[in-house]
């Protein structure tokens, strides 16, 4: 039924669209922005991190 | 006591101790599938020409069956009579315990020296 | 686009979501469970069995969620139960918790990605075609749910919780439309009923799948870095989630047996979408039809969050590579988390046939659940209740410690009578993965540094 190989195609193209934005965008950010700067996360620094940002 | 600094590791590094471990949860998975030891089927009890009432099923139960698209009750047969095989060895269930809680104990033992190690550089460190 | 000393010099989570979030995240990757993969107990014991299973898997819940809410409720941190026993019994049990949930929640979206697949399928064929491709929607399904987490974490479970409530909704429609609400009832459980097929012996085997009515729950906590009051917010979902879940996985039994012969349904792909259809409802059928996407769609998103959430943890702390440490400084998620997880969950999915993949999860699940009776016995000996503030304590310690414990040991009987070979690879696997950590990865972990919590320091240390 032609509806139907309408929709695979609809599917797998939709997946490549998908995963394109994601690799697009991740390739985007680690080349903008340092080492550092990404992985500076630490686990129970976030109370004071989130304080901060709100008084900002 | 003395800090523990951790030596850098490289991004080569980083990506082989990636791979050890996906090759490693990958194997786990799939060797037993390989292997065919995967799993437990069900071994159904071909009958010559069934029929609904050989098959035990009552009135209720043949009205359901057609609504569920089937119509023969051959074809519905190898679904019917089909039966798990739970006989086990008690040998295999020994290792299985002795490997469950082997993993339990080692687990924690290495815990416990790793967890004492933390504990004293963040309480008695500088 | 934002350059560097544009965004913050310190990255983080960010603390956005509300109660309402948590029980989307739990009930949303759960309730999928009632779904489907809940009926393989009837094919295991027979519907009686399954019943059985249903609550005593219940009340193995009830204790995780009791003791789970206590300890997240003070260590509120990415990683959940990863974080808790990095800071209660030691790194290396660290290690494995953080590897059980992440197999646990990878299989369990490789899982919900196969059923996408095969509704489509159905659909297909009731349409008149003789089946279709199932990948792409596999695909489909998998990337786009990791686009959104990627995306941000409100959307992500402000999407979760909308089209859990619908599923919900479904199951509990199914259940008022073909009982008290009809005139004549389709129900016959009197005529299906049967005795137990296997006995005593198929009870306990069905405890097996009797896990999958409520496998994930305990993902709530995954959530605890990004929320807005831990405290409070994590029990509080954490325990309503786990009342619907037991509401819902008894009516799903209910309706279930009453329409089907209990042959069919223990082998069934989409049981509830078949209690639909043979209600002669045509709205309810199109209902429970979407029921069944909403709740695979939200599992799974809960799936990728969990377990991005929990590799990243391990990222941040070295016990994995640190790359996988990072935080998107725009959207605020461990994105390289997130996208490292995609094709290994694409791999199961595409790979792996389904009651193998759900065993999988399971046992990851299983293991995960018979470190937590641990894990309390030594929170509440090394930090006595009078030591630490819990925002929200269980009661009758120890019962719910050795109820847990022993319905463990109950499960792994019954996962060893149908997958003993998977038990024991898997067991392997996570010996040799323990082994390579103590002696070799853990050299990159700075020690001191694992131990976050402001707490005093832990008694008899």
């Amino acid at each position: 039924m032609a509806l139907w190989t309408f929709l695979e195609y609809a599917a797998w193209g939709l997946s490549a669209l998908f995963g394109a934005a994601i690799v697009a965008d991740w390739i985007k950010i680690d080349t903008t922005y340092s080492e550092d700067v990404l992985t500076s996360s630490r686990e129970g620094e976030l109370e004071a991190l989130t304080e901060q940002q709100h008084k900002a | 006591m003395a800090r523990y600094t951790p030596p850098k590791q490289s991004k080569l590094g980083q990506l082989i101790d990636v791979i050890v471990l996906l090759v490693l949860a990958i194997g786990a998975l799939y060797l037993p599938l390989w292997m065919g030891l995967a799993g437990s089927t069900k071994t159904p009890v071909p009958q010559d020409a069934p029929t609904w009432e050989s098959l035990g099923q009552n009135p209720t139960m043949v009205e359901k069956w057609n609504q569920l698209g089937f119509t023969d009750p051959a074809a519905a047969s190898d679904m019917i009579t089909a039966r798990f095989d739970y006989s086990f060895s008690w040998i295999s269930l020994a290792v299985m315990v002795v490997v469950i809680v082997g993993y339990f104990v080692m687990m924690v033992r290495f815990s416990e020296t790793e967890y004492r190690e933390v504990i004293a550089e963040k309480f008695d460190g500088n | 686009m934002a350059t560097t000393h544009e965004a913050p010099e310190k990255l983080g989570l960010l603390r956005v979501l509300g109660p309402a979030h948590v029980w989307a995240l739990g009930v949303g990757i759960v309730l999928v469970g009632e779904y489907m993969g809940w009926n393989f107990a009837v094919g295991k014991g027979g519907a009686y069995a399954a019943l059985i299973a249903c609550w005593f898997a219940g009340t193995l819940y009830s204790c995780v969620a009791m003791i789970d809410s206590e300890v997240t409720s003070t260590v509120a941190a990415a990683g959940g139960q990863y974080t808790q026993a990095k800071h209660i019994v030691g790194p290396l049990m660290a290690f494995n918790v953080g590897l059980y949930l992440v197999f646990a929640y990878t299989m369990l979206e490789a899982a919900n990605a196969i059923t996408v697949g095969f509704l489509m399928d159905e659909v297909a064929k009731m349409m008149g075609t003789d089946g279709i491709d199932q990948r792409p929607f596999i695909i489909l399904a998998i990337m786009f749910l990791a686009w959104l987490n990627y995306r941000g974490v409100l959307a992500t479970l402000t999407f979760s919780l909308v089209i859990t409530a619908f599923a919900f909704t479904a199951v509990i429609l199914l259940f008022l439309f073909t009982t008290v609400l009809s005139g004549d009832s389709p129900m016959r459980h009197a005529e299906l009923m049967t005795d137990l097929p296997y006995g005593w012996l198929g009870v306990l085997a069905s405890m097996h799948f009797g896990l999958w009515y409520y496998l994930g729950i305990e993902g709530t906590t995954q959530a605890a870095e990004e929320v807005r009051s831990p405290a409070r917010s994590l029990p509080f979902g954490t325990l309503a989630g786990i009342m619907t879940l037991l509401i819902a996985a008894t009516l799903t039994w209910y309706v279930c047996v009453g329409l089907m012969p209990w042959e069919y349904l223990g082998q069934a792909g989409v049981p509830l979408f078949d209690a639909a259809r043979l209600s002669g409802s045509t709205s309810l059928m199109v209902l429970l039809g979407i029921g069944t996407l909403f709740a695979t769609l939200a599992s799974a998103n809960g799936c990728i969050n969990d377990a991005s959430r929990a590799w990243f943890a391990m990222g941040r702390d070295h016990y994995l590579p640190a790359w996988f440490g990072a935080v998107h400084p725009k959207y605020r998620t461990p994105y390289r988390s997130i996208i490292f997880l995609v094709p290994i969950a694409l791999i199961f999915a595409l790979g792996a046939p389904l009651d193998q993949v759900i065993t999988f999860s399971i046992l990851s699940g299983l293991l995960g659940y018979t470190f937590m009776p641990i894990n309390i016995i030594l929170f509440r000996k090394k930090w006595p209740l009078d030591s630490i503030k819990r925002g929200y304590e269980h009661p009758f310690h120890p019962i719910p410690s050795i109820t847990l414990f022993t319905l463990c040991a109950v499960t792994y009987f019954a996962v060893f009578l149908g997958y003993g070979t998977q038990l024991i690879a898997m067991i392997s696997f996570y010996i040799i993965v323990s082994l390579w950590f103590h002696f070799w990865r853990y050299r990159f972990v700075k020690r001191a540094d694992q131990f976050t919590m402001p707490w005093p320091r832990p008694k008899g240390y």
